[in-house]
C-alpha cells in the first residue's frame, strides 16, 4: 500500500521516541550503567535481604552513610524522603531506599531503625560487618568508607560516598546523585526514573 | 573567628559564637543615636521616645548577633524571616522617632547633598527601593550566593536596615515635608510597601519544596524540616510584618480620624 509505505520511516520515528527511555535531568550518569548488584546484608528486622531479588524491577536508592553522620546522610535521606511522600501511593510503592549503614559499630539494627524511621517506616536499613560492606562499594565503584581518628570522648565520624545510586526498572543504574540535590531536582527526575520500563524479558 | 555570621555548612550548636563586625556595626549605631538622641531630648523628644529607640538599638544587636545571626545566615529560614522583620520593619520607625527633630533639623537642604536627600526620602522612590531590596534579597539563588560569604551576608542585612531607614523616613521624619504627602496617602503608602513583601511571604507559604539551597542543604534542624521552616518564615514574614505595618497604620487612622472630628464645632452649651 503507498499510503502505509509512505507513513512507514513517520511511525518508525515516532515509535523509537516513545520507546526511547525517559532521561533524568540532573545528577551525574552513569556511562555504561551499572548493573544492580547482588548481595545480602541484614535488615533492621535481623533478616537477611538478599539486595536484587527484593528490589528487582524497583526504582531504588542505594545510600551509604552512617546514622552519627551530622549533615550529609540525614539531608540526603529527608530529600529523597520528602519527595517520595508527594508522590501517588502507587508510586511510592514501586520505589524502595536502602541505607547501608559503613558504621556497624554504632549502627545496631534498632539504632538504624529509629533514625530512618525519622524518615520513613518503609525505608530499608541493612547492616554488615566492615569487609563486607566494603566488598559492595568497591564493586559497584565507590570507595571505601574511612573512620577518622576518635576524638577524647571516642566519637569519632565515618568519610564516606556523598552519593545516592538510583537503580530503576531495567535493573540498571543510569545515573548517581551526589550531595546538594536539591528537592526541586528529585521532583523532577524522580517520576522519570518511574517511568524506566523493565528490560523486555527481564 | 569569622567577623560577620555567614552560612558554615558546619552542624548547628549552642556554644556561643563571637562576631566582631557585628559589635562594630552595632556600636557604630548606638554612638550615632547616642549623639543624635541626646540633641532630640534637648529639643524636647519624650524620654519613653528615647528609650524605645534605645531598644530598637538593641533588636538590631540581637538580630544581627548569635544566635539569631548566625541561625539566620545559614541553618533557618525562619530566622532569616524574624531577622527581615527586626531589621527592615520594626527597628527602624523606633529608631527614626528618637531622632526625627535633629534628623529633619540637620537634613541638607541645598547642593548636591540636598537634591540627593530630597530624592531619597521622596515618598515613591523610597517605597520603590525598600520594596527593590525586599524582593531581591530574597531571589533564591542571591540568597543561595551570597548567604554563605560573610561580605555577602553583611551586604544583606545592612542593605534591610538601611531599606528599612528609607522606608519609614517620610513617614516618621517627615523631613523635607510635602504637601501631598497627607495622612491617608501615609498609610497608602505604608499599605503598598506591604504587598511586595507579603508576595514573598505567600511564595513561601505555598511552594511545595523548600526555595533556598542553604537552608535545605545545611546540617539539619532537629525541630522541623527546611519546607516547614519555610513555612514558618512566610508565617513570620507574613503575620509579623502585617501586624507591625497595621499596628502603625491602625495610630496613623485613629490620628487623623480624631483631627478631623477634632475640626468639628463643639455643641453649644445647654441653657439653662
Amino acid at each position: 500500500m503507498p499510503l502505509t509505505r509512505f507513513l512507514a520511516p513517520y511511525a518508525a520515528v515516532v515509535m523509537a521516541a516513545a520507546c526511547a527511555q525517559p532521561a533524568p535531568r540532573h545528577g551525574v550518569a552513569l556511562e555504561p550503567a551499572l548493573p544492580r548488584p547482588a548481595f545480602t546484608l541484614t535488615d533492621t528486622r535481623g533478616a537477611p535481604y538478599e539486595f536484587a531479588r527484593e528490589t528487582h524491577g524497583l526504582l531504588t536508592f542505594l545510600f551509604f552513610g552512617y546514622t552519627n553522620c551530622p549533615d550529609v546522610c540525614p539531608v540526603h535521606v529527608a530529600n529523597v524522603a520528602a519527595v517520595l511522600h508527594t508522590l501517588p501511593f502507587e508510586d511510592q510503592q514501586k520505589a524502595r531506599f536502602v541505607f547501608v549503614t559503613t558504621d556497624p559499630q554504632r549502627d545496631t539494627l534498632p539504632a538504624l531503625r529509629r533514625w530512618l524511621d525519622h524518615f520513613d517506616k518503609a525505608f530499608v536499613g541493612l547492616r554488615g560487618d566492615d569487609a563486607a560492606v566494603t566488598q559492595i562499594m568497591q564493586a559497584i565503584g565507590l570507595p571505601p568508607a574511612v573512620r577518622s581518628v576518635p576524638g577524647p570522648d571516642g566519637r569519632y565520624e565515618v568519610g564516606h560516598p556523598a552519593t545516592v545510586i538510583v537503580f530503576t526498572a531495567d535493573d540498571s543504574a543510569h545515573v548517581l546523585y551526589p550531595f546538594g540535590t536539591r528537592q526541586e531536582d528529585w521532583a523532577e527526575d524522580i517520576p522519570r526514573l518511574l517511568r524506566v520500563r523493565p528490560r523486555s524479558g527481564g | 573567628m569569622q567577623w560577620w555570621c555567614s552560612a558554615s555548612g558546619k552542624p548547628w550548636t549552642w556554644e556561643p559564637q563571637y562576631y566582631p563586625g557585628v559589635w562594630l556595626v552595632v556600636a557604630a549605631l548606638a554612638v550615632g543615636f547616642h549623639a543624635l538622641s541626646r540633641r532630640g531630648r534637648a529639643m524636647g523628644e519624650s524620654r519613653l521616645v528615647y528609650w524605645s529607640g534605645w531598644s530598637a538599638v538593641g533588636l538590631v544587636w540581637q538580630a544581627l548577633d548569635w544566635p539569631v545571626g548566625p541561625l539566620a545566615a545559614g541553618y533557618l529560614a525562619s530566622a532569616h524571616a524574624v531577622q527581615f522583620v527586626t531589621l527592615a520593619l520594626l527597628a527602624p520607625p523606633l529608631l527614626l522617632l528618637a531622632v526625627r527633630k535633629p534628623l529633619a533639623a540637620g537634613l541638607p537642604t541645598s547642593g548636591r547633598s540636598g537634591r540627593m536627600a530630597s530624592l531619597v526620602t521622596q515618598p515613591v522612590i523610597a517605597g520603590v527601593l525598600f520594596n527593590l531590596v525586599a524582593v531581591v534579597t530574597h531571589v533564591p539563588l542571591v540568597v543561595d550566593t551570597l548567604m554563605p560569604t560573610q561580605a555577602g551576608a553583611f551586604v544583606i542585612d545592612i542593605a534591610w536596615l538601611a531599606g528599612g531607614l528609607v522606608l519609614w523616613w517620610p513617614i516618621v521624619v517627615g523631613a523635607p515635608s510635602r504637601a501631598w504627602f497627607s495622612a491617608p496617602v501615609r498609610m497608602l503608602y505604608l499599605f503598598l510597601s506591604t504587598l511586595f513583601h507579603t508576595g514573598i511571604a505567600m511564595v513561601m507559604l505555598l511552594r511545595e519544596f523548600p526555595m533556598y539551597g542553604i537552608y535545605e542543604l545545611a546540617p539539619p534542624w532537629d525541630a522541623w524540616t527546611p519546607l516547614e521552616d519555610q513555612h514558618l518564615a512566610g508565617g513570620v514574614m507574613e503575620l509579623a510584618g502585617a501586624a507591625v505595618i497595621f499596628s502603625i497604620v491602625t495610630v496613623m487612622f485613629f490620628r487623623w480620624s480624631g483631627g478631623v472630628s477634632g475640626d468639628v464645632a463643639p455643641p453649644p452649651p445647654p441653657r439653662d
